[in-house]
């Protein structure tokens, strides 16, 4: 470091940057005596680090990798989903106004990926083009949850207005993804697609009415109904082929119905129940059995006579109602007692239509009774279709009995006592806390 | 606009001169109500159904509101039981006292509501002819600031009914078995009590975590109790077409059975939230006064009675 100033020979020399860079100057006159040097090498370089590219005055920045790889999966979903030309492009500009969103530019890599089939969502609603939540988690690769709470966040933050689709509209779409044409598969198993769509469609007609849709999930019941569908179509033959078969057969994507199997089975069980309980006021049948294993024969005149037999249901249904309270009234013991003879004598004469769950919890034979704890006038007893989360109440929900105070009430100091530890109990929990460190 | 200025003249007059009104939701005793507030409350006066689409009418109102006779005006609203909604709007030239009062009571009645009389609109005890079903609450979420820093590590030390695990929360969390509740209580002083089925419960429940805690040596004290939230459910007894409803309530409506089994009600006035099941169970929340869950079921019930089906 320079002392003296080579210009007038005084010592009076400081130190005075002039926009960073390094300068000695002579205090007395003013000129500069030595600079600081750019520097050549890295390690010699005290301040600064590399610009990164975000902040850097490129004006015309290339698209981050991630948003190019964005944009191809992107079109790659709209090609998968045969979407017109101009549903991907705007599915494309969503896309890019998504990913550039402050909300988003920062998440995980599979956060984004889940953005871009968001898009895709969002863009089937607004035009119309019946695509399920389902279908685009497994074509992801995620479940529902995720992709709703993504969605959630998607149509907040850019404000999009959400329209509901109804489980008619997906439906000719599904339908179509199953392979059953008569080039596709044998002869016995083959269905003209509209044969299918329509018999599947009076089939969820019928299951609206009876309360099975509100509510659930529609992929597996789409899923329940294009199976029975098929098998009502030709039951002598197909009877045999279970669920996993038939989309074998159909050569269905696995991801699409492997995860939910299990509902598929539940839909099935509570579809069948409802055709046999049309299937029984079927006439000709003259009150013989109808079980759920064999009511799929029945099935194109269930469909075909569905509305008088759903008259007829809900008609006698109510009969037997009204003559069951006639005989409780008669009769004050039988309250609890046989709700099975009942049952008994009744099934001579008309048709069996009681709810499992109306026998109440005695009935031994019905294993679907023993889970419900429905009290014996609830209103559900009187209507023959319910949402079966009515009919299977788990649980009975028991009111804690309400406290009636003022807020304004003496606290009695022993019930605060009883919140505070002695002191020969907090030198235990520190004793304890000491050896577990120890131990640790 | 005129009339926009005229608007916020009437609402401070209201505000200053009766105490019959009881403002709902934002609309507080605080001052001139901003626009949008305006329009949206008086819309609500003059549509008898509680058509929450409907745009504001103002062609009830006279062509120039001119200058109106204050408090005359003030009174003449306290007086008013029952009046009709005028159409034709009276000339303003009349420098008359009594016809200037007799427009003003024009004037003034035209702001009331037709059909319903000038009682408080919070009653105390829900009005239940027309339902029959009165929401319970399940639970009511409230703050209260204790106003003196606590060392959480102490209070968990000595505490037998609290757990506190700074990696993962940074509150203490105490529980009291009567009324059942649970109360996060912070370093800073302030408190959130949950867990309470009614708001004296919750008030109680409060106290009794602030007497704990000046018993365990802090001076705590009870300052701004405030509920935050009230939920209430109940069960209107019949299945609910869903898909129905979101067809015909769009914009308040969001029924996504992928995602969560309920419809999602957003309704306006008052501002809560309910969620609506096929089952008939109604989840109530959002509310700051018991009131609003009662009204909220109110209106809801006969628009639900609408999707019953038989």
């Amino acid at each position: 470091m320079p002392s003296s100033c080579p210009e007038c020979g005084s010592s009076n020399v400081v130190e005075d940057d002039l926009y960073s860079q390094r300068q000695w100057v002579c205090v007395d006159c003013g000129s500069v005596v030595s600079e600081g040097h750019l520097t050549t090498t890295v390690s010699d370089e005290t301040q600064g680090r590399a610009v990164p590219y975000h902040a850097s005055t490129e004006v015309l920045k290339k698209p981050c990798r991630n948003l190019i790889a964005g944009f191809s999966r992107v079109r790659a979903l709209c090609r998968i989903l045969r979407l017109s030309s101009d549903m991907e492009s705007a599915v494309v500009s969503l896309f890019e106004r998504a990913y550039n969103h402050p909300n988003f530019i920062f998440v995980t890599l599979t956060k984004k990926e889940i953005l871009g089939g968001c898009c895709v969502l969002s863009v089937c609603r607004q035009c119309n083009w019946p695509v399920a939540m389902g279908t685009i988690g497994y074509l992801l690769g995620v479940d529902n949850a995720t992709l709703g709470t993504v969605y959630r966040e998607f149509t907040k933050a850019l404000n999009i207005e959400i329209s509901t689709i109804g489980i008619m509209d997906m439906l000719e779409s599904f339908c179509y993804d199953f392979k059953l044409g008569p080039q596709q598969v044998e002869e016995v198993f083959a269905e003209p697609p509209q044969r299918l769509v329509d018999r599947t469609s009076a089939l969820i007609e019928l299951a609206a009415d009876a309360w099975i849709v509100t509510g659930r999930q529609p992929l597996p019941l789409l899923f329940a109904a294009v199976y029975l569908a098929w098998q009502s179509l030709n039951p002598t033959v197909r009877m045999k082929y279970t669920f996993v078969k038939f989309c074998k057969i159909g050569k269905a994507p696995e991801q699409s119905w492997h995860r939910s199997r299990d509902s598929v089975v539940k839909r099935l069980k509570e579809l069948r129940d409802v055709l046999c309980k049309l299937g029984r006021e079927l006439p000709w049948l003259r009150g013989g059995t109808v079980e759920p294993n064999t009511v799929v024969p029945l099935v194109d005149d269930i469909l075909k006579n569905h509305r008088a037999l759903l008259l007829r249901a809900v008609r006698n249904y109510e009969q037997q109602l009204q003559n069951e309270s006639q005989t409780a009234q008669t009769t004050e013991c039988d309250n609890e007692l046989s709700d099975s003879n009942r049952s008994e004598s009744h099934s001579s004469t008309t048709p069996e239509l009681m709810d499992p769950d109306q026998a109440g919890c005695e009935n031994p034979a019905d294993k679907q009774a023993t889970d419900c704890q429905l009290p014996p006038d609830h209103w559900s007893k009187r209507h023959l279709f319910l949402p079966p989360c009515v009919k299977n109440r788990k649980r009975q929900r028991v009111d804690a009995p309400q406290l009636e105070v003022t807020g304004d009430e003496e606290i009695s100091d022993s019930e605060i006592e009883s919140y505070i530890r002695s002191q020969d109990e907090i030198e235990m929990y520190l004793k304890v806390q000491k050896e577990l460190k120890k131990m640790a | 606009m005129d009339v926009e200025a005229s608007l916020e003249n009437y609402f401070d007059q209201t505000i200053a001169g009766s105490s019959d009104y009881i403002f709902e939701g934002d609309l507080g005793l605080q001052g001139p109500a901003p626009r949008l507030q305006d329009s949206s409350f008086l819309s609500s006066l003059t549509s008898q159904e509680k058509d929450l689409t409907e745009d504001l009418d103002l062609s009830f109102l006279p062509d120039e509101l001119g200058t109106q006779d204050e408090p005359s005006q003030a009174e003449n609203l306290s007086r008013n039981e029952d009046s009709g909604i005028y159409t034709d709007c009276p000339p303003r030239e009349s420098t008359e006292a009594d016809t200037d009062t007799s427009n003003s009571a024009q004037n003034a009645s035209q702001f009331n509501l037709p059909m319903t009389p000038m009682t408080p609109m919070t009653p105390m005890t829900p009005v239940a002819e027309s339902s029959g079903i009165i929401p319970q609450l399940q639970n009511i979420v409230s703050t209260v600031n204790l106003a003196c820093p606590l060392n959480l590590k102490s209070i968990a030390l000595q505490a037998r009914n609290a757990e506190y695990n700074p990696k993962r929360f940074a509150a203490v969390i105490m529980r009291i078995r009567e009324p059942r509740t649970t109360a996060l209580i912070f370093s800073s002083g302030k408190m959130v009590c949950t867990g309470a089925k009614s708001e004296e419960q919750s008030r109680l429940a409060a106290r009794k975590y602030a007497r704990v805690v000046q018993k365990l040596g802090f001076p705590a004290k009870f300052l701004d109790f405030k509920i935050q939230n009230m939920v209430g459910s109940c069960d209107v007894c019949f299945p609910i077409r869903l898909e129905g409803l979101v067809l015909t309530h769009q914009q308040f409506s969001s029924y996504e059975p992928e995602l969560f089994p309920g419809l999602i009600y957003r309704m306006v006035k008052p501002r809560i939230v309910l969620l609506i099941f096929v089952s008939g169970k109604v989840v109530l929340t959002g509310a700051k006064e018991r009131s609003e869950i009662y009204e909220a079921f109110e209106n809801i019930y006969p628009i639900l009675k609408g999707f019953r089906k038989q």
